[in-house]
């Protein structure tokens, strides 16, 4: 039987990949990462978990040993935070064609604490960029990640985040599904690609994934990657009838939006916020609705325009910025909707940077001004709340 | 019938295939082919960016992988660790060369030495960063012309000496550790096959003349790294359970390093005291050598 355990969201991470059976595990320590691969040690040290664990001495090397285990046929797990993150880019970069799976835990360039920024900086890499709101959210995200970076049509690496401190040390009950249901919904790998002495070299060249050579390698592996949207929905429809939990479609989850004039768009710990604020709202009448954006890499385009359809207003919030060129979120949001003939506005929201607090009346003063700019022009299309 | 030569006495398949994308002359085949066939089959070999990936390509019908520069001690890391956890037993090597090994794969290499893995490092060293245009690296030898160190009236070439990695690695008290030459193949496959015996971390540096780089015509590049040997400035050793000290090769007199470097354009401009210092730094060392020969290193 499935039990509930309080536990904080590292430790929800570590029984993630323990549930997964991973085989390899490399990692680096660095906070607020640290505990992951601490709670995984530990599974290792007292016999609950079968797995190799490379001790290496720096965030470069795990990824490259784990993208190198993951080529020998293990399934891998590592885990960072921002300044590890940044160091990862390089191996990241080259071996996307390995179904490597990464937990970050969301640290700030400019504080410990946590923004998106560490990971949006890896978005042109050809990871899935999965965020997760709550612990539950976050166990549930490891399990999908092996199923969606394995799936013989992609092979591709995906990461998934959760917020630090915020999540990593805050503990929550957290539902651990039974081994043998795990088990059942995702068998070992079957890596193609691992090297076999029975299998002529030829016919093993053909099964690499490597994409490598002029622009139309480039074309190919974007096709390929933008596939993956329909592959993750299809993972997480899948979960959801095993395990009886979902997150929206897998990509995108909509909340409290029936009838909404206008929506906000929050991502990992602020959309927990923002639904006590959207729910108070809609109880006082005001046609605002939360959209939690799951999947930020391949951005689900299709989702966005079925939002541009349905809504007069979208005010995005990010918990992030290109610097000198805006919130990723909305530009690509913005992005996203420009070919379609009629468009809701979109406004932007930066907040909640080097982890300062996104409180209620902060996410109400949002979603009021998106309302807003339904029915009256704004002045400011784009604005950092709080910080000041 | 011939005296059947080094090579034709390594039982096993002939693993290289005809014809491969190295420069005329250049040792990094005459290497490669000897250790795959020493290797054998079973056998998944990895790169990193350097003279030895391009000279490989293509030509090694075995599993590979590639990684990033600095990358190669955490690969060959992953690849052991990961083909022992889906229960496979299979030889797993690095061909990088100086620049992978020495300089920015020096990190990942020690940590792999230090946790022992089980795996089999070749550096192939030919003195400098020869597959981008022949920049000085940390073991180019002091005075040597490099692209990055040219000679002209301010310069007398690169400042610093060669690092001594095959020491640096014995201090990790690794299983086996060996100097070896494309020129002394009967000591490079000796070398190869106890390595390929041992369990843990196993560490070759090969010399591997560079016609390219070194400046030297392509049909002396055996003559040139046995000269380099024989004048004691790339001597033969190997250390073996962590620190049993052996020289392997031991010329009955050292060469005047002259001989070795005269041949090479990129020692053209050196003057008498430059010789000297070179002269001078290779008899110490070969007397170092001699020294400790037979005796433990300090753990």
């Amino acid at each position: 039987m499935p039990h509930t355990e309080l536990m904080v969201g590292n430790k929800a991470v570590a029984y993630g990949a323990k549930l997964a059976r991973v085989q390899v595990i490399s990692a680096y320590p660095i906070t607020p990462q640290t505990t992951i691969v601490q709670y995984l040690a530990e599974f290792i040290a007292n016999g609950e978990m079968k797995a190799k664990f490379i001790e290496v001495e720096s965030e470069l090397s795990a990824m490259v040993a784990v993208q190198g285990a993951s080529f020998a046929g293990a399934r891998v797990f590592t885990a960072t935070s921002g300044p590890g993150l940044f160091f990862m880019h390089h191996p990241m970069m080259e071996g996307a064609d390995l179904p490597v799976v990464m937990s970050v835990v969301h640290r700030s360039n400019k504080s410990m604490q946590p923004d998106h920024t560490d990971l949006m900086a890896q978005r042109d890499n050809g990871w899935i960029q999965l965020y997760c709101e709550d612990n539950q959210e976050a166990l549930d995200t490891a399990l999908m990640s092996y199923k969606i970076a394995e799936d013989p049509r992609l092979s591709t690496p995906t990461v998934f985040g959760i917020d630090g401190y915020i999540l990593s040390y805050t503990a929550e009950p957290v539902e651990i599904p039974d081994q043998s249901a795990v088990d059942e919904w995702l068998p070992p790998l079957k890596a193609p690609w691992a090297p076999d002495i029975h299998l002529p070299v030829q016919e093993w060249k053909k099964r690499q994934g490597r994409m490598y050579g002029n622009q139309k390698a480039w074309i190919d592996h974007d096709a390929k990657f933008r596939s993956s949207l329909g592959v993750i929905k299809e993972v997480h429809d899948d979960f959801k009838k095993t395990f009886g939990r979902g997150y929206g479609n897998g990509l995108i989850d909509e909340h409290n939006c029936d009838g909404a004039e206008a929506v906000i768009i929050a991502m990992g710990t602020i959309a927990s916020t923002a639904r006590v604020v959207i729910d108070d709202l809609r109880a006082e009448g005001k046609k605002v609705g939360l959209v939690k954006l799951k999947c930020y890499r391949p951005f689900p385009i299709d989702d966005i325009k079925a939002l541009a359809k349905k809504y007069h207003a979208i005010g995005v919030i990010d918990r992030n910025v290109s610097l000198g060129g805006g919130g990723n979120v909305l530009n690509e949001t913005r992005s996203a909707i420009y070919d379609m003939a009629e468009r809701p506005k979109v406004l932007g929201f930066h907040t909640g940077m080097a982890g300062d607090e996104v409180t209620t009346g902060m996410i109400k003063r949002i979603a009021e001004k998106t309302l807003r700019a339904v029915t009256e022009p704004v002045s400011t299309a784009v604005e950092w709340v709080g910080g000041a | 019938m011939s005296k059947p030569s080094a090579f034709q006495r390594v039982e096993g398949e002939e693993i290289m295939a005809m014809g491969n994308s190295s420069c005329q002359g250049c040792g990094h085949a005459t290497l490669a082919r000897i250790a795959f066939k020493v290797l054998g089959k079973n056998t998944v070999y990895t790169s990193v960016p350097g003279c030895i990936w391009i000279a490989l390509q293509g030509s090694i019908p075995l599993y590979w992988r590639g990684t990033v520069f600095e990358g190669g001690g955490a690969l060959i890391s992953g690849i052991t660790n990961g083909l022992e956890a889906v229960g496979k037993d299979m030889i797993v090597v690095g061909f990088y060369g100086d620049g992978g090994t020495a300089d920015i794969g020096l990190q990942a290499m020690s940590a792999a030495a230090e946790r022992n893995e089980n795996v089999l490092w070749i550096c192939a060293d030919n003195e400098a960063y020869m597959n981008t245009g022949g920049q000085r690296s940390g073991l180019t030898p002091k005075y040597a012309s490099t692209t990055t160190t040219p000679v002209a009236s301010e310069s007398r070439g690169k400042k610093s000496n060669k690092k001594n990695v095959p020491f640096i690695m014995a201090a990790h008290n690794i299983p086996y550790v060996a100097t070896a030459s494309i020129a002394y193949p009967n000591d490079l496959i000796g070398k190869l096959e106890y390595a390929k015996g041992i369990k843990g971390f196993k560490y070759i540096h090969v010399q591997s003349p560079c016609p390219t780089g070194w400046g030297f015509d392509p049909a002396r590049t055996i003559k040139v790294a046995r000269l380099m040997v024989e004048s004691g400035i790339w001597p033969l050793y190997e250390v073996t359970e962590g620190n049993n000290f052996k020289i392997t090769y031991k010329p009955r007199e050292l060469k005047p390093v002259r001989e070795a470097l005269s041949l090479q354009g990129r020692f053209r401009h050196l003057d008498d005291s430059e010789y000297e210092y070179i002269q001078g730094q290779a008899v110490d060392r070969w007397r170092q050598l001699l020294d400790i020969d037979g005796k433990k290193l300090p753990i």
